[in-house]
């Protein structure tokens, strides 16, 4: 597993525009939508936060983009299964790489910006693992969209990927307000991290045999 | 010492047979040239030997659950954004990576290992998947199209690795419309569709 997940840390850090495109897009976003509205008409420290979880998913489907497609048309994914049989390790070192290159810095931005929002700066903790987890579970979810769009259409991924993030951003949604009114944050965060883990041991699964398919 | 068998292996795309009852078998130290027209099916019949396509009828008997086989497609599986010595540092590790720098000296891509893949000619390129290939230690290499986009001293010299490969007890088997200049058995799948 360690010798999948160094492969994969070396061939993303290679690819500039994979892992720092994700990176800009959200700092745009979180820059670019408060100086895009008049902001003295708003309170904008009520809805910044929404900003933030709408620039998540949106990175988080930019990061995941070509995520297997890659391996597949140069025929690595051909050879990976010659060698292992099937694509489990390979998905699970893939998803975690991009969460621990892409996801915690996103993670990082989005908690730096929610300053913005007022909030105060011994919740920055809070806020920046809520957002980790976030990036987990969104980051599975988008892997297997890709996964199912390599060569049926990228419009198969979009379909069956984004109507399962919309859990994740009700949950989102939800844990942000824990830490804004200091209630429950506890018991929202120990769900998200049994989610997290029950999507990062299953998803996996479910890629490596649509990857199977793909190459049949 | 066998390697494996293929026993009446059928294989059919919409009801239209591309072999019927196919039956062979490859021991270590011997060659196979699977020859035929576009389409009659020799990729498909390497894919099904992999197990990464699943025929309509027969089976494939491996005699070594440790069988290795090294595998060059119709795709290269090399990283265009790399370099061919980082290609080379993703796939070997400790003395197998030695070797497989020695392998791009006998290729005569030295001078260009430290230049982005993709700005390879295509045929250096092809050179760098077959060193991913050759340096492997394997007991089988099957090998489709190895000869396409090499130059004439290239294909020799493939040759000569591809025969010294099978004097040291490896398997063999390979598409190719060139006739490969190496002692090996020969499956005709015949023209499209035969």
């Amino acid at each position: 597993m360690l010798s999948f997940i160094k492969a994969e840390s070396f061939k993303l850090s290679k690819k500039l525009k994979s892992w720092l495109g994700p990176l800009l897009v959200m700092v745009l976003v979180l820059i670019a939508f408060p100086l895009s509205i008049d902001i003295s008409q708003y309170d904008l420290d009520k809805f910044y936060f929404s900003i933030i979880i709408v620039s998540l998913l949106m990175t988080a489907f930019v990061a995941t983009e070509g995520m297997f497609e890659e391996d597949f048309e140069d025929g690595s994914l051909e050879q990976e299964f010659l060698k292992e049989k099937d694509f489990y390790k390979l998905v699970i070192s893939k998803i975690f790489v991009y969460v621990c290159l892409i996801g915690i810095p996103i993670a990082f931005i989005g908690a730096l910006f929610s300053f913005a929002n007022g909030v105060a700066v011994d919740s920055f903790g809070k806020v920046f693992l809520l957002l980790i987890l976030s990036n987990l579970l969104l980051f599975n979810l988008f892997a297997f969209g890709n996964a199912l769009s390599i060569n049926k259409g990228a419009m198969l991924g979009v379909l069956s990927s984004l109507p399962l993030a919309l859990p994740v951003i009700i949950l989102l949604g939800r844990a942000i307000r824990s830490i804004q009114y200091e209630d429950g944050f506890f018991a929202v965060t120990t769900l998200m991290v049994g989610i997290g883990l029950m999507v990062s041991a299953i998803m996996p699964l479910i890629i490596s045999v649509a990857l199977k398919t793909h190459i049949d | 010492m066998k390697l494996f068998s293929v026993q009446n292996i059928t294989y059919s795309i919409n009801e239209n047979k591309l072999f019927h009852n196919l039956s062979f078998e490859i021991n270590s130290g011997e060659g196979l040239h699977i020859k035929g027209g576009n389409g009659s099916g020799k990729s498909t019949l390497l894919r099904i030997i992999l197990g990464i396509t699943s025929p309509s009828k027969g089976l494939i008997q491996s005699y070594d659950q440790d069988l290795k086989i090294s595998y060059l497609g119709h795709k290269n599986a090399i990283k265009n954004y790399l370099t061919p010595i980082e290609n080379l540092e993703l796939l070997f590790s400790g003395d197998d990576l030695n070797v497989a720098f020695e392998w791009l000296n006998k290729f005569g891509l030295s001078h260009v290992q430290d230049e982005l893949t993709a700005s390879l000619s295509f045929g250096q390129q092809k050179k760098l998947a077959l060193i991913r290939v050759l340096a492997q230690s394997s007991d089988l290499l099957i090998l489709d199209e190895p000869f396409v986009g090499l130059d004439q001293a290239t294909a020799d010299q493939l040759n000569s690795f591809l025969a010294q490969k099978i004097s040291q007890n490896a398997g063999l088997i390979l598409t190719s419309h060139i006739t490969p200049m190496i002692d090996c058995a020969v499956l005709d799948l015949g023209a499209k569709n035969a």
